[in-house]
């Protein structure tokens, strides 16, 4: 039962990173991309072929896993959001972002195929259980993330920018803020971020090329029940979402998981629309 | 839908009824024949879903999942059971209908991402419960599916039987578009609070689209399994739902023959060209993607518009000039009772 | 209350809050059938809002919205729109990939009573209603003077055509009473001339008009009666004559 626990815990990790990375991207565009769970896929592929393929150490494997990461994050902005962000309000942006993800995972599966492979061993720890650094990892990274993009939201100049973006993204126009280029750095984060989300929890995952739209349905859900824009909210529905399916899948079997995911959704929504930590928008005729 | 007559545009549907209708005399390739056949099942099935993502603008990406419950109910009663074939086509599209009722029942009142994910995972849940459900479903060994008895067995009658289907579908759904129906629709996609202020149930009007196109999609999924002969859950897999999709969005939105076009081609370009097949999906998110980015509002638009380039229309400033009289009249013969 | 010659739209001492702030604090109005009633007030003063508690977009805080005794505040936007309440928008609302008369005949769909089934069928009630909404829609639009542009893509109007159009929607609807939100923002003087000719005809079939407008000239000019906001609260009601010499309209307006 520990072990269903931890697995759940580490697992609601992912899901969580992966809302962090959702709203880094909404917080600058008010866009919810399809790729979000392809940044992970990414990282875990480019993880295992960095360090397992090539074997290169972890030094230089993780930033080039997060740089493989953030340069996918910036041709997202720059294909998929740019040009279509600007047009009126007609959701464009959910059918390029459709088509980048769709994109990204056929090339990947083309490239490294489409079987799961392992990932390797990060730390030097020997199998310990509940202990593992398969659990721990993610989990750990998680918080680090959360306490990251929050000191970086209220005490760095560019994370300033982000929230007044988010608030107002035309009065941040009017005074002078280059919204293009914030939203494209708000890309390059959110890709490197996703990316090592993807890297420190591929032992669990494996390297495998079509995780990236599972993770972006759970993520999104994670996000939705904890409430969007909210990282507090993330962190809460991811750890949720994680615990319930894997407890449920314990007692039911583990081919019900998406079923568990999108009645947990249906659920929250019917109780609280906003999420748990989400603000209720007024909408203006 | 617009003013002009019904009659515009019979002669070239006429031909075109009619050369489908004589492709089987006409075809000596029988894979050509099954590739003819497969592309109006999925028509059945993109027909409906046009519906709702090319008038109504609701972007379901999960119909994939109507379609493998379609033909698992096929499957199931008429080779399990041995149930007459027609009369479960029939029962396969009421039961994903159903199916269609509860899946945008809770999903159709939230905002647009949010659909589209529900549908996305209901997509993954068919396929998860295909597999799971072993007893049912022979889980990932899969099930056989039956022919249709008779001579609609035969290739070229199975192909008359999906080709009269789908022309029924094709007849409803343009009925749809061109009656006041279509205008309700098309109000919900583009400005859904103006749909609101002439009195559009907007909720139900979304519900009862997506019931049809369920309805739809489980007639073709009838029609599919047979055709294919059997059926796993791998058959299902995500990137078909990505497929219906690309052809409506790449088709153009509001028309029917747009999305047909789209369905014929990118059914059997994959199929024809052997480099297309190698990249699959990828290039379906390549088309996606340069539609979205170059003619959001589709090919079949940007033909229009070619058209209209070379035929240039006289439009002379008019300034605009109430005839109060004909106002009085007219608001004189539309009095409430 | 006085009922003169049939139904009254009513809104009784709504109260409306945004995150706090209090866009509109107890205020009343009622709207008589062949009244021009107008709404005016400085930006901010509530005015739209109080349009969008009619029409159902918003629903009050405190205070009611009747329909002659029918009590409407609950009731979404749909059913008032098949009550015969009808309205524009500042901004026009219009399909732009469909053609004028298209546009026009979406204000029809409260008369429709054909089924989805019997649609997608084609049966003879469907057809039936089609046609008469048709003739219904392009007898308006040539009445609102667009005789010349049915066919044309509502995408491609000029700007007094859409307002002109939004118009038209809104009587295909046979409304008992149109609420008209800005309608001669944008318009040249002579367009607006036409507007206030449009207006008084609808007056004269028996509708109920509500005209919120910044144009306080063309509101006095037009309107029986008028209602004035400020920040949320009515400051004056009477008409045309007296608004116009009222100390506190002038004290708004002129910014003393």
């Amino acid at each position: 039962m520990l072990i269903v626990l931890v697995t759940g815990l580490a697992i609601g990790s992912l899901y969580a990173m992966m809302g962090l990375v959702y709203n880094v991207m909404y917080s600058t565009s008010k866009v919810l991309s399809m790729t979000t769970g392809h940044l992970a896929m990414l990282g875990a592929v480019f993880g295992a072929w960095f360090m397992g393929g090539l074997g290169w150490p972890i030094w230089l494997g993780l930033p080039a896993a997060a740089a493989v990461g953030a340069a996918f994050g910036l041709l997202t902005d720059v294909v998929a959001i740019r040009r279509v962000i600007t047009r009126s309000n007609e959701h464009l942006w959910l059918l390029s972002t459709l088509a980048v993800a769709t994109m990204v995972q056929q090339a990947v599966g083309l490239w490294w195929g489409t079987e799961p492979r392992p990932f390797p061993r990060l730390v030097p720890q020997d199998p310990a259980g509940a202990l593992d650094q398969k659990y721990w990892l993610p989990i750990v990274l998680v918080l680090l993330m959360a306490a990251g993009l929050g000191l970086f939201y209220r005490k760095t100049m560019f994370g300033k920018v982000f929230v007044a973006m988010s608030e107002d993204a035309f009065a941040a126009r009017a005074r002078g803020i280059a919204t293009n280029r914030v939203r494209a750095m708000s890309y390059v984060i959110s890709g490197a971020l996703g990316a090592v989300a993807g890297f420190a929890t591929g032992q669990l995952t494996y390297a495998f090329f079509a995780v990236g739209t599972l993770l972006t349905l759970n993520g999104f859900v994670a996000l939705a029940v904890g409430g969007l824009g909210s990282n507090m909210g993330a962190l809460v529905g991811g750890w949720a979402l994680g615990i319930i399916s894997m407890v449920a899948s314990h007692y039911f079997g583990g081919e019900y998981q998406q079923t568990i995911a999108i009645g947990l959704l249906m659920l929250a929504l019917l109780v609280r629309p906003q999420g748990i930590f989400g603000t209720r928008q007024v909408r203006a005729v | 839908m617009t003013a002009s007559s019904p009659w515009r545009g019979a002669l070239p549907r006429l031909a075109g009824g009619l050369a489908l209708i004589l492709l089987p005399l006409v075809v000596s390739n029988q894979y050509h024949l099954h590739l003819a056949s497969l592309i109006g099942a999925f028509w059945i099935l993109v027909a409906g879903l046009n519906l709702v993502v090319g008038y109504t603008g609701q972007l379901s990406v999960g119909h994939v999942g109507l379609l493998a419950i379609g033909s698992y109910t096929f499957a199931i009663l008429a080779g399990k059971h041995g149930w007459d074939p027609i009369l479960t086509t029939v029962v396969a599209g009421l039961v994903c209908g159903l199916c269609g009722f509860l899946v945008g029942l809770p999903s159709l009142r939230l905002p647009e991402f949010y659909f589209a994910m529900s549908t996305l995972a209901f997509g993954l849940i068919v396929t998860e419960l295909a597999v799971a459900r072993t007893e049912l479903t022979g889980g990932g060994v899969g099930l056989p599916a039956p022919f249709f008895p008779g001579p609609l067995g035969t290739p070229s009658g199975f192909y008359w039987l999906i080709l009269a289907a789908a022309g029924l579908v094709t007849w409803l759904t343009w009925n749809v578009t061109r009656f006041m129906w279509g205008r309700s629709l098309v109000a919900i996609r583009d400005s859904p609070v103006a749909a609101a202020s002439v009195g559009v149930p907007v909720f139900r009007a979304k519900l009862t689209v997506f019931v049809f196109s369920g309805v739809t999609a489980g007639v073709a999924g009838a029609l599919f399994s047979s055709l294919q002969s059997y059926i796993t859950p791998d058959t299902f897999h995500f990137e078909l739902s990505l497929f219906f999709f690309v052809s409506i969005i790449i088709g153009g939105r509001g028309s029917i023959l747009g999305p047909f076009v789209g369905t014929a081609v990118l059914t059997a370009l994959p199929e024809l060209v052997a480099p297309l097949a190698k990249l699959g999906t990828f290039f379906y998110g390549l088309l996606l993607l340069l539609v979205v980015l170059l003619v959001p509002e589709g090919v079949g638009r940007l033909v229009q518009r070619v058209i209209a380039a070379l035929r240039p229309p006289v439009v002379e400033h008019h300034a605009i000039r109430p005839d109060l009289d004909r106002l009085r009249a007219a608001l004189r013969a539309g009095a409430r009772r | 209350m006085i009922r003169a010659g049939g139904v009254v739209l009513r809104a009784v001492g709504v109260t409306k809050e945004f995150g706090g702030l209090r866009a509109l604090d107890g205020v009343s109005l009622d709207l008589r059938p062949g009244e021009v009633h107008g709404l005016i007030g400085p930006n901010g003063s509530g005015k739209t809002t109080l349009l969008n508690l009619l029409s159902g977009y918003y629903e009050a805080d405190a205070g009611h919205v009747l329909l002659d005794d029918l009590d409407l505040s609950r009731e979404p936007v749909q059913c008032r729109a098949a009550l015969g309440v009808a309205r524009t928008f500042q901004t026009p609302r219009l399909l732009g990939s469909l053609s004028v008369l298209d546009n026009a005949m979406l204000g029809g769909w409260p008369d429709v009573g054909a089924s989805f089934v019997g649609t997608a069928l084609a049966l003879p009630r469907a057809r039936r209603e089609e046609t008469e909404i048709r003739e219904r829609a392009r007898a308006l639009l040539e009445g609102l003077g667009l005789g010349y542009a049915l066919d044309r893509r509502a995408n491609l109007l000029e700007h007094a055509e859409q307002r002109f159009l939004e118009i038209g929607r809104a009587l295909v609807l046979r409304p008992r009473f149109l609420m008209l939100d800005e309608p001669a923002a944008g318009l040249t003087i002579a367009e607006i001339d036409y507007l206030g000719e449009i207006i008084g005809v609808i007056r004269e079939s028996g509708v109920g008009v509500l005209l919120v407008e910044h144009h306080t000239d063309f509101v006095f000019r037009t309107c029986d009666r008028v209602t004035t906001l400020d920040l949320g609260r009515m400051i004056a009601h009477g008409t045309p004559e007296e608004v116009r010499k009222d100390p506190e309209v002038v004290r708004v307006y002129l910014g003393t």
